[in-house]
């Protein structure tokens, strides 16, 4: 299966929200959906789920309409909710009823995703009884109870502590090894790294950045080195690069202890090598090829306004 | 149609699940069940104002219970009787059968006997056609004045007759001659059907008030639990909301159907020892039931999806009451208008609310009850009212949609319909 969102616009009154918002994804692979807050994440979710309409643009599965209705999707909103008041496991097979799934199967699979998330015991309890983190939980295996093809995800890892994270990472897992098409947002970009193939990153309603995690790393990378000397700060280490190296490369970023250069048009590594070697006052401790995090990524393609 | 099915159930376990709404049922049910019963052990005739219906031991003993607590009743009462009409107490012993004369010699005697509380009250009979009545506290149920102006007046008769050589007997044979009448309804007694009809308007009312409110919370509720997204995302919005509405209907019809059900069968198994007296409220004919729940359910369903909108115009319970006043304003009005135009049911206004989908749940079962009308003027009322309700299911649906994701301040129905109307 390969779901394609392209050119998707939508204003609320005169605001633009989303300024044609484009990306596709298929089955087996995770896409991280990335922004700010108020970037239009949700909206595009939203609309990919047919709780908003777009004022234009399309969406195909496999080439036809995509139509929400007509395949099963698990969805995660950001605005978390089900029944306080009710039976975590009658309003599971409710909600699996709700998309089509029969009671017999609705239960089987109730069962399995409480399972799944360690919170079978409370299958008879009143959802209001149980901590946030393991309402969180059932509101997960909620999503997946009608055995979805398409599994959204909005923001799923908020309010999970480390261990039922590792919960949600190793169901996330399963889902990409079963062929599921999982799309999910989220500022956790640890989280995105480790499970997506491909990201969109959304800024001002707009796409700045997309495509596969692996290639984005790697051109963002490219020419781009770590250098940091014996004995010096990162500070100083940028010092001597602004004076010393300033025809050969620019300064990208600074860590915590190294500094992120970028070659100059026709610089080679080598000819860095060689004049960093020739300067008695600095001694190289590390000369290695840097490689962004997202985290990096995505504060160098949106946080220059912040 | 099967995913209705699914919200529908779902809903209506909600109610069933309920202990309040289980508990206030059964209680209401049992508590009217049995009162049906209560003629059966314990006295009511008087209260009633009927027969004992009872065995002739229990009848002897309630007999002189009735005549001890009726010697405990005495009433004692004074007279200073001026003329001497009274020489003979026997005609106040019959007019007042539980009090007792005090005779006095004049008026100072009698107000100090009632000041003084010897006595509850006292009468002043100047002549036949005059008399002053001294009572300290006036009771509001104090009948003393009414019964004595009999007494007077057939005094005043016998002096009349007696100064005009009238023989009494023949003057009263005479004069006090029963008319006798014959009564003949052709078509529907008023005095019959006024009570039930009153108590269905009632009922009527306050099932679309008080039902009409818990759908509206239901919907707000899963607003502001945020289960809604959830919802509308898996299934078409108008099953959640028919489904929902649905299931409050029955649940109300269930409800109402065991308490009026548990009265029915009480009283029916009990209408002797009532001697008959409720019958004006709980004998209610077939037709009028019938039309009682055709138009009922009618405008509890137009009502109850209104309810459904406006519980979807508002992100928390507490504000629904803001947004439902103009829905409540007519139902109250329809309430009051029916009510006040009872006594008739075949005038125009009643005529009129009979055919409008916001009134005709209540005037058209009171016209079938009370009033004239024609076969064809129930269909049409019956295919207004539920093109309406399918028509404000509809929209309702539609509102309920739209007010999925809008939260904060309460949104007013005339300007949803605005948006809903921009939007398509």
């Amino acid at each position: 299966m390969k779901l394609e969102v392209k050119d998707i616009r939508k204003s609320f009154g005169d605001k633009e929200i989303l300024k044609g918002i484009s990306f596709s994804v298929e089955s087996g692979k995770a896409l991280g959906l990335l922004g700010r807050n108020g970037a239009g994440k949700t909206t595009t979710i939203r609309i990919l789920m047919d709780v908003f309409h777009a004022n234009s643009g399309e969406m195909f599965l496999d080439g036809e309409k995509f139509n929400p209705r007509k395949v099963q999707i698990g969805y995660l909103p950001e605005e978390r909710g089900l029944y306080p008041k009710r039976q975590i496991l009658e309003q599971m097979v409710y909600l699996a009823r709700l998309r089509g799934v029969s009671k017999k199967e609705a239960i089987a699979n109730s069962e399995k995703w409480l399972e799944k998330m360690q919170v079978s015991q409370y299958k008879d309890k009143l959802l209001e009884t149980l901590s946030k983190g393991n309402q969180q939980k059932v509101q997960l295996a909620s999503t997946l109870v009608c055995n979805p093809d398409i599994v959204i995800l909005d923001e799923p890892f908020s309010g999970l502590d480390p261990v039922n994270s590792q919960i949600l990472q190793d169901v996330v897992r399963e889902l990409i090894g079963e062929g599921k098409i999982v799309i999910f947002s989220s500022h956790q970009m640890s989280y995105v790294e480790e499970f997506c193939e491909d990201v969109v990153i959304i800024n001002h309603g707009e796409v700045v950045l997309s495509g596969n995690l692996m290639d984005i790393k790697r051109e963002f990378g490219e020419n781009q080195l770590v250098l940091s000397g014996v004995g010096m700060t990162a500070e100083d280490t940028r010092q001597m690069v602004e004076k010393q190296l300033a025809d050969y490369v620019e300064v990208t970023g600074t860590s915590k202890e190294d500094v992120i250069v970028r070659l100059l048009n026709g610089v080679t590594r080598k000819q860095l090598l060689k004049r960093l070697t020739e300067l008695d006052e600095f001694s190289v401790e590390h000369f290695e090829t840097y490689k962004p995090s997202l985290n990096d990524i995505f504060v160098a393609k949106v946080g220059e306004e912040a | 149609m099967r995913r209705f099915w699914t919200v529908f159930e779902f809903e209506l376990l909600s109610y069933i699940k309920n202990k309040s709404f289980m508990v206030t049922t059964i209680l209401i049910a049992v508590l009217l069940g049995a009162a049906m019963f209560l003629p059966r052990f314990v006295d009511m005739s008087e209260m009633l104002g009927i027969e004992k219906t009872v065995d002739n031991d229990k009848q002897a003993d309630w007999d002189s219970e009735d005549a001890e607590e009726d010697s405990q009743d005495i009433a004692k009462l004074g007279i200073v009787d001026e003329q001497g009409f009274f020489t003979e107490k026997a005609i106040l012993e019959q007019t007042f059968p539980n009090a007792e004369f005090t005779f006095m010699k004049d008026v100072d005697e009698l107000k100090e006997a009632v000041e003084s509380e010897e006595v509850e009250a006292g009468f002043l009979v100047k002549d036949d056609l005059n008399y002053e009545y001294y009572v300290l506290n006036r009771d509001i149920t104090d009948e003393n004045q009414f019964i004595f102006n009999e007494v007077l007046s057939l005094i005043h008769k016998q002096i009349y007759c007696a100064e005009n050589g009238i023989d009494y007997a023949t003057f009263v044979e005479g004069y006090e001659a029963v008319v006798e009448c014959e009564e003949q309804i052709l078509g529907k007694d008023a005095e019959d059907s006024y009570w039930y009809c009153y108590v269905l308007v009632i009922v009527i009312f306050m099932m679309i008030i008080m039902y009409g409110v818990m759908i509206a919370t239901s919907v707000t509720t899963e607003k502001s639990n945020r289960s809604i997204e959830v919802l509308v995302t898996s299934i078409d919005s108008t099953y959640l909301l028919f489904g929902k509405v649905f299931a409050g209907a029955v649940a109300a019809v269930v409800q109402v159907g065991l308490i009026l059900g548990a009265a029915l069968v009480g009283y029916s198994m009990n209408h002797t020892y009532w001697g008959d007296k409720l019958d004006i409220i709980l004998d209610i004919p077939g037709n009028v039931l019938v039309g009682f729940a055709i138009f009922g359910i009618g405008g509890f369903l137009f009502y109850a999806f209104l309810y459904g909108a406006v519980g979807a115009l508002v992100s928390k319970t507490e504000d629904i009451n803001k947004v439902a006043g103009g829905i409540q304003m007519v139902i109250m009005i329809v309430y009051f208008v029916v009510l006040f135009q009872l006594q008739n049911p075949d005038g125009l206004p009643m005529k009129v609310c009979s055919f409008l989908p916001v009134s005709s749940y209540s005037a058209m079962f009171v016209r079938i009850g009370m009033g004239s009308v024609a076969t064809w003027e129930i269909v049409v009322s019956a295919v207004i009212l539920f093109v309406s309700v399918f028509v404000a299911g509809w929209i309702a649906a539609k509102i309920y949609r739209m007010g999925t994701l809008r939260y904060g301040n309460p949104i007013s129905l005339s300007k949803a319909l605005k948006d809903l109307k921009k939007a398509d």
